[in-house]
């Protein structure tokens, strides 16, 4: 099946509209370590940017623009005890079985089975989408995730870009 | 994903909001992140994008995503935004 073009689609059809062309962010190289730990004996920390969070956070608005706020979730939190706010896709499946957006439960028997060697204690939860503000996500949201996988111990970081 | 040159990334062609499977299949949840992780360790330089081999049993395309977003929020009661530019 052919693939959207997201971004092109996107362009066109807020440039319809009379809005003008988004910026896109584009990056000429790729930072690269080789990752040398077996994946057994990793620890795999979860990022997604499904709008997810706890009853007892402060919900993310579906509508959002520039949030550039994250919610911590622990791994271990029963799906009955989270919600979905995303308006930016349809996420009448991912109500259905969170796993299709934010996979702690399938993340969790991996690791039970031994195919990872544990998962960091906290998901991260961020990025509604019509996102402006670059530099404030690179330079105040990305050392605010970094710092938390760091004080985990996470060898990788698993992202759903939801 | 060719602009952002994550290090390593794997893509699914599935619509979004089902960038980990479909709901309730849990055989196919664990094969797509058991190749997404596996891709950690294989992936030979930086920038590598793995095209992973799951196919969405339906057609869909831009016009379908927006007539689902469309359809999710008047399902839930909630109110098309409609965006203006400014000025």
């Amino acid at each position: 099946m052919t693939r959207i073009d997201y971004v092109s689609c996107i362009n066109t059809m807020y440039q319809s509209q009379g809005f003008p062309s988004y910026r896109w962010s584009a990056f000429d190289s790729s930072p690269w370590t080789p990752f040398e730990k077996p994946l057994d004996q990793a620890r795999i920390a979860l990022i997604s940017s499904a709008g997810v969070s706890r009853k007892d956070q402060e919900p993310f608005n579906p509508w959002a623009v520039n949030d550039l706020s994250i919610r911590q979730i622990p791994f271990d939190t029963p799906f009955e005890h989270l919600k979905l706010h995303h308006n930016y896709f349809d996420h009448r499946d991912a109500l259905r079985d969170l796993n299709c957006v934010f996979p702690t439960k399938r993340l969790t028997g991996l690791a039970a089975a031994g195919f990872i060697g544990s998962l960091a204690p906290t998901a991260i939860a961020l990025g509604m989408g019509r996102l402006y503000k670059r530099t404030a996500l690179q330079q105040e949201t990305v050392p605010e995730i970094v710092k938390v996988l760091k004080e985990q111990q996470a060898d990788a970081a698993f992202l759903v870009a939801a | 994903m060719d602009r952002i040159k994550a290090p390593r990334s794997v893509f699914i062609n599935f619509p979004l909001g089902h960038q980990c499977g479909k709901p309730n299949d849990p055989q196919l949840q664990d094969q797509i992140l058991m190749d997404t992780l596996s891709h950690l360790t294989g992936a030979a330089r930086a920038g590598d994008i793995l095209d992973l081999p799951y196919e969405w049993p339906e057609p869909f395309d831009w016009a379908c995503y927006l007539n689902d977003v469309k359809a999710m929020v008047e399902a839930e009661g909630q109110l098309i935004q409609n965006w203006k530019p400014k000025g």
